[in-house]
């Protein structure tokens, strides 16, 4: 080598990190423009799959909220044996929003109890001849916070209720509180193995159409190594490609839910002929779009990263 | 300097493709592989830029023991080695220019640079009218220089040429074989793989033949 070559300095591109990202993410840009069906085919894996798992999280989340509306209904309700002077509501009413899991709290008097009585049993009255609000108790109706609704939660809120003096009775539908949460675990449970299933199914999809992406260009990774990239520079502009296809693939399905969405629910109204606002079938809360946008930047980079490693052999 | 001491080289089941193989070629020097098909020359090349590594013995170059350089190590050596493949190694979706540029990107170099240095080296290899054209587009000469090219465009210490005259007719023969003379004048050690005996025979450099994977003999060849 001749001295004057050995003086000839060069102008490095890829001096500091920010030269360097921009050096890898052009190259990662080139390749994506180089191999545009690869590319297609790769991000189209990424939408479809994504946008399944997205329509399995958005009808579980809104089963799940419509359960929850239905937990709603868990109430308990104390009995007094004698009506309690209004001042002595308030002293209950104070003691009761003192045991955690109290929501509201609403006293109904043995006037109210009777006039509900007969309004349940209109065109009837005639049962209820003889019948003065003194027959019927006054009562606590309770509504118990989120927390506080399956049925070990219950039962201690209900224990703590029955230590108030006065309070001769608690009801609080047992059996249906019981039902309605080995409801609930079983659904959670079906969406999580559900879930799990779509996941690995995703992973698995998605990693090896990676994978064959990269066995499509494993001549270009030899080369690389062969004339003394590092791994570094043979990996990042892959990985940079895997984060902007996983991105673009989360975009699209995310685009194609919104779709679905809004095609569904125009379908439901006619179909049904109701209005679906009141169906209460709700669009994604933002943090699982942003989760699902960072599953497919995730997807990509670690589809990429795993498929690499079988093909870089420096 | 390239050193091979009791080099043996074993793929697995097979009878060993290099068989105690002691040589030595000084910086500076062009020397020629030759032997029949499957005599061990292209492992003993994949040795030199450590895409092998011996079973047995010791491979050194510039006095560092390839068997001990770490992995991280190994693109550093490469940088200093241009190789021209057999089949040449050229990707098919990127042009002359960008094939050739892949080994200065390696070392870091800027846009600018590169394109100078590509246009100079193509210029010299009388591709610089096809610098925008894929490989595909290229005669198998065309394509032959432009792997050349890249072996050469970052001034080797070392060229490796595997078969680099194997499909090609006596015209591009003459020009690659200059191509490799001049670069050995500028002080690059050339090592050519080769069962042309014409080739051989023209050019009046030392000879190493190898054959069933042992080292025949090393001899100076009178034109």
């Amino acid at each position: 080598m001749s001295k004057a070559k050995q003086a000839f300095r060069p102008k490095l591109a890829q001096e500091g990190f920010l030269g360097r990202l921009s050096f890898f993410t052009a190259r990662a840009l080139a390749n994506l423009r180089q191999n545009v069906f690869v590319s297609i085919v790769t991000v189209g894996t990424i939408s479809l799959a994504l946008l399944i798992a997205a329509l399995f999280l958005l009808v579980y989340v809104n089963l799940e909220g419509m359960a929850e509306g239905w937990s709603d209904k868990v109430q308990v309700t104390a009995y007094f044996d004698r009506e309690p002077t209004p001042l002595a509501v308030a002293a209950l009413k104070g003691r009761v929003n003192q045991i955690p899991g109290t929501s509201k709290a609403v006293f109904v008097t043995q006037v109210e109890a009777e006039k509900r009585l007969r309004g349940r049993l209109k065109g009837q009255e005639s049962l209820l001849e003889g019948i003065t609000p003194e027959v019927l108790p006054a009562s606590l109706e309770i509504s118990l916070d989120r927390k506080h609704r399956d049925s070990a939660a219950v039962a201690s809120y209900v224990a703590a209720l029955k230590q108030i003096q006065g309070v001769s009775e608690v009801q609080y539908g047992e059996e249906w509180v019981k039902r309605f949460n080995s409801f609930m675990n079983l659904f959670r449970l079906m969406g999580s193995l559900l879930g799990g299933f779509l996941v690995i199914a995703v992973l698995f999809i998605v990693s090896n159409t990676i994978k064959l992406t990269i066995y499509a260009r494993k001549d270009e990774l030899e080369l690389l190594g062969l004339v003394g990239a590092t791994r570094f520079f043979i990996k990042a502009p892959f990985l940079i490609e895997g984060v902007l296809q996983g991105a673009l693939g989360a975009v699209f399905a995310l685009v194609a839910l919104l779709a679905c969405y809004f095609a569904f629910l125009k379908n439901a109204a006619n179909f049904l002929g109701v209005n679906p606002a009141a169906a209460g079938l709700s669009f994604l809360p933002v943090p699982h779009l942003a989760a699902i946008l960072v599953g497919g930047v995730l997807l990509g980079f670690i589809g990429s990263a795993t498929s690499l490693k079988r093909f870089i052999n420096i | 300097m390239i050193q091979l001491h009791n080099v043996s080289m074993s793929y697995q089941a097979e009878s060993p493709a290099l068989n105690d193989v002691n040589l030595k070629i000084p910086k500076g020097d062009f020397v020629f592989l030759t032997g029949p098909s499957g005599a061990g020359k292209s492992t003993l090349l994949k040795l030199l830029y450590a895409e092998l590594t011996p079973t047995r013995g010791q491979v050194l170059i510039d006095g560092v023991n390839l068997s001990r350089l770490p992995r991280s190590q190994i693109p550093f050596l490469r940088r200093s080695i241009g190789v021209v493949f057999q089949d040449y190694k050229l990707l098919p979706n990127r042009t002359v220019l960008e094939n050739v540029a892949i080994t200065l990107e390696v070392l870091g170099w800027g846009k600018r640079d590169i394109g100078k240095k590509v246009f100079h080296i193509l210029k010299q290899m009388g591709l610089e009218e096809k610098i925008n054209a894929t490989p595909l587009r290229l005669s198998g000469g065309e394509q032959q220089r432009v792997a050349l090219a890249r072996a050469l465009v970052n001034d080797p210490k070392i060229l490796i040429a595997d078969e680099p005259t194997g499909n090609l007719d006596d015209d591009n023969k003459e020009q690659i074989l200059s191509v490799f003379k001049e670069a050995n004048i500028r002080g690059t050690t050339v090592v050519v793989a080769t069962h042309d005996k014409r080739v051989i025979v023209n050019s009046h450099r030392r000879v190493i033949r190898l054959e069933k994977g042992r080292l025949l003999e090393v001899s100076d060849v009178q034109g």
